[in-house]
């Protein structure tokens, strides 16, 4: 695993969404791994419903900026389409984005202070060239877990997939951090986020 | 740090943890503070993880520092915990202890939020070094923030002085690895040395004017604390805070904070002087870094402090004029540094017009509820700092006026004095800006015969930084039932003509309690009553909905500044929604459909 010498990710959405969760988890498992990190939290301006964003970075070095310099991101992970387009630029070339499709309208637009964009957000996304994975949690709805609740953790089972990383101890990690009444709803978000990524896998 | 311990623990911390981690390695043994962000945790994580502290949150920061000067002259090590809008509050009660004698160490932590991240006005706390001649520190990352913490109190006893430690949001908020002493028994440092500590006025007052007197009555009033400094700024040149990197020649950069570790990812061979005592300064570390270079650089977040305090000693240092401040520049980022000392570096820019997230408050939340009825009866008000001045911005025009903590009380008082209570002009305050200094201005409007009327939005918390206990609530560190605190007795008490409480959710009885009070030619407190839904997850009712077929998109109710509603944009066709995973059943919206098409 140590040939990967570290990564940068952004991981965005809006209050409400376990970002802070997503990213503990996330930092929990790489620790393991042995590596340096940062990660910094960005809360927006709202008291609710404004924009939440975590810089993470893991290295094999000790990680010196907090934030992630535009132009180093390796992953974006989203939870909300209009968070995604507020990092596009500050991915590497390379870079690959997980964008869930949930929108949650930007208040300065529901009052008609400000025009949302003229074009579809998810559109501007496909277009960009950068490798990409979107997430419909409409697609997804189970009776066994509260996707809107849980997308975090669906997104976490999506991701270790997508690495390739040990499912049993990022589960580990789960049901150490997670309080006991959640945990099987979460296991469940867990492993369809993990199953789905399968799919998407073969066809990609 | 180095321990160099066979038994170096290690955990990953933020800022605001590993903060407590330093007092309790202090041997800190009185916290108190008041809520603020981005440090507010800094108490939570004391009270949780260290019981020998004793934590207190106090009625506002003046106290709070109060609090921690009678320990400290006790002989405790005591700390005071605040933002740096508190620290304006607490400015004078820091006053009266700089320069004074010090028994245990007395420490301010006090944060700036840089960047504005969580909405705060652009301040910076180390003006306060300045001002006060007291000495600051600066940690960049979660080691130094609790090394540092530490430094702090050893510096505060060998200087007799107040220190501040000024951690920002990004050292707040950002994890990394703590290394600490597994073996570290936590013992309460004592140290008590001097039997009086007054205000400089007191002791300059005898010092100046009995210069050369021996006598010991006299003598025991003397603290030079000019010279204290003045041995501080010689000491700084050899301690472990500041670390000079002498490499490459082009560029020196002299730099504190996280704003270093931007700049030493973006130039790894520039020359560096990474300050972690930022007042006073280094005088001979800035003259050797001068003389290595071709440039020297000064970066740091907030206002141009570092950068006067250098130019003051005749060292030519660029700054402010290759990077402006406030508000072309929120806050220093790797990006911004790269742009201007890397030429080549290719440039990326966001994209345009992605919009803007205004602040909106929870679904269900009791200060709509006031913010909708001043609006609909267009009465003029005044907001507090709380929750509820979301009602003064642009979706909801509830409000007219808003300042800082506290004043809305005197505003309004203000306002009808001026105005000869033609206008009726109301003040809307929290709970907790009430007890904080809100207050005060209630004591002084009855006393002067005012009419004004104070709205009280009880929602026992300190709800906006994340719901912390006050003198009202029914919880808290130090909680007793017996000591709890009534507001509608104290109004009484302080002689309120005319005291109501009523239910946030009671529409009706809301409107007209308010209004009666706006029309009565007395003064009048309206106490509004209702536990913060998120702080106390409040169950939720059934979710309301719209009617598509009868809604006129008319956006009424999007102006009530509920998050739960949206407008959603399907096929070109626009549809106002409610977002039922959010929705609280709480009904405010449905009394401001024109069809009736909000229904649950
Ligand atoms: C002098 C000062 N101290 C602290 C703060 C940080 N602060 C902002 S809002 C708030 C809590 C307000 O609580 P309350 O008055 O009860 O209103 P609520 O948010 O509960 O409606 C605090 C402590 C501040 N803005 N100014
Ligand atoms: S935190 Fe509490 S007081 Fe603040 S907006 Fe939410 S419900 Fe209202
Ligand atoms: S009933 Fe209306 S105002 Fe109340 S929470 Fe639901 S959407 Fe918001
Ligand atoms: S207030 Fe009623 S009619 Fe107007 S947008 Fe809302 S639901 Fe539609």
């Amino acid at each position: 695993m140590m040939q990967d010498t570290g990564k940068n990710i952004i991981i965005a959405g809006v209050g409400g969404q376990g970002i802070l969760l997503f990213s503990n988890l996330l930092s929990k498992f790489y620790l393991k791994l042995g590596y340096e990190l940062k990660i910094s939290d960005v809360i927006g301006l709202g008291q609710r419903g404004g924009g939440v964003e975590s810089h993470f970075r893991y290295s094999t070095k000790p990680v010196l900026s907090p934030f992630i310099k535009a132009g180093d991101v390796d992953y974006l992970i989203s939870f909300e389409q209009t968070e995604a387009l507020r990092h596009l630029h500050s991915l590497k070339e390379e870079g690959v984005i997980f964008s869930s499709t949930y929108e949650l309208t930007s208040t300065s637009v529901n009052t008609r202070l400000q025009n949302d964009l003229a074009e579809s957000k998810m559109e501007i996304i496909n277009r960009t060239e950068n490798k990409k994975f979107i997430i419909d949690p409409e697609k997804h709805k189970s009776s066994e877990f509260d996707i809107s609740k849980m997308m975090n953790i669906f997104m976490l089972g999506y991701y270790t997939e997508f690495r390739g990383y040990s499912h049993d101890e990022m589960i580990q990690i789960v049901k150490e951090s997670v309080p006991a009444k959640f945990i099987e709803g979460n296991l469940k978000a867990y492993e369809k986020g993990a199953a789905v990524a399968r799919e998407e896998l073969v066809t990609a | 740090m180095k321990t160099g311990n066979e038994n170096a623990g290690m955990k990953m911390m933020n800022g605001n943890e590993a903060i407590a981690r330093g007092a309790y390695e202090a041997g800190v043994k009185v916290a108190a503070g008041y809520p603020g962000t981005p440090s507010t945790e800094v108490m939570d994580y004391t009270h949780h993880y260290y019981p020998e502290i004793y934590c207190e949150w106090a009625t506002n920061e003046k106290v709070a520092v109060e609090v921690a000067i009678g320990a400290s002259f006790a002989g405790h090590r005591s700390l005071a915990l605040m933002k740096t809008v508190g620290l304006h509050v607490a400015a004078d009660a820091l006053g009266g202890a700089a320069g004074s004698q010090i028994n245990g160490g007395l420490v301010l932590v006090v944060s700036d939020d840089v960047g504005r991240i969580a909405g705060d006005d652009y301040n910076d706390c180390r003006h306060y070094g300045n001002m006060f001649n007291i000495p600051v520190l600066e940690p960049s990352d979660s080691q130094e923030a609790k090394d540092f913490m530490v430094r702090a109190f050893e510096i505060s006893e060998a200087y007799s002085t107040p220190v501040i430690l000024k951690p920002t949001s990004v050292t707040c908020k950002t994890t990394s690895k703590v290394v600490f002493d597994n073996d570290y028994k936590y013992e309460a440092k004592y140290r008590n040395i001097y039997p009086i500590s007054f205000s400089k006025v007191i002791m300059t007052t005898i010092m100046t004017k009995a210069k050369g007197s021996e006598h010991p009555k006299l003598t025991k009033c003397f603290n030079d604390f000019v010279a204290n400094m003045r041995r501080l700024a010689v000491d700084s040149n050899e301690s472990e805070l500041n670390r000079l990197e002498l490499n490459g020649k082009k560029i020196g950069i002299i730099t504190a904070g996280t704003p270093y570790y931007y700049a030493k990812e973006v130039l790894p061979d520039a020359s560096f002087l990474k300050l972690g005592l930022v007042n006073p300064l280094p005088a001979k570390l800035i003259r050797e870094l001068e003389a290595h270079v071709d440039q020297l650089y000064v970066i740091e977040d907030g206002h141009d402090v570092i950068e006067k305090n250098i130019k003051d000693l005749g060292v030519s240092v660029i700054g402010k004029e290759l990077w402006p401040k406030f508000p072309d520049m929120m806050r220093f980022t790797p990006d911004v540094i790269e742009e201007k000392l890397v030429p080549d570096a290719p440039k990326r820019t966001p994209m345009k017009d992605v919009p803007f997230r205004l602040p909106v408050a929870c679904a269900g939340c009791s200060h709509n509820f006031i913010s909708r009825i001043l609006k609909q009866h267009k009465i003029k008000a005044a907001a507090d700092v709380t929750c509820g001045l979301i009602g003064c911005f642009p979706h909801m025009e509830s409000y007219q006026l808003q300042k800082c903590m506290g004043s809305s009380p005197g505003l309004a008082h203000g306002y009808n004095l001026a105005t000869d209570n033609k206008e009726k002009f109301v003040a809307m305050i929290g709970d907790g800006g009430f007890w904080a200094t809100g207050i005060n201005g209630l004591l002084n409007l009855v006393f002067n015969d005012s009419q004004s009327t104070l709205i009280i939005v009880d929602n026992n918390c300190l709800a906006m930084t994340g719901g912390q206990h006050i003198a009202s609530s029914d919880f808290g560190f130090n909680y007793k039932q017996e000591n709890r605190l009534d507001i509608a007795k104290m109004c009484e008490a302080i002689g309120v003509t005319d005291v109501v409480t009523v239910d946030a959710y009671a529409y009706e009885e809301l409107e007209q309690s308010i209004l009666n009070a706006v029309n009565a030619k007395t003064n009048s407190v309206v106490i509004v009553k209702k536990p913060c839904v998120t702080k106390f997850k409040l169950p939720k009712e059934t979710p309301f909905c719209i009617d598509q077929e009868a809604c006129i998109k008319c956006r009424k109710c999007i102006n009530v500044g509920c998050l739960a509603i949206e407008s959603k944009t399907k096929n070109g066709e626009v549809e106002i929604v409610i977002n039922e995973d959010i929705c609280t059943g709480c009904g405010l919206c449905s009394t401001v459909c024109p069809t009736e098409a909000i229904k649950n």
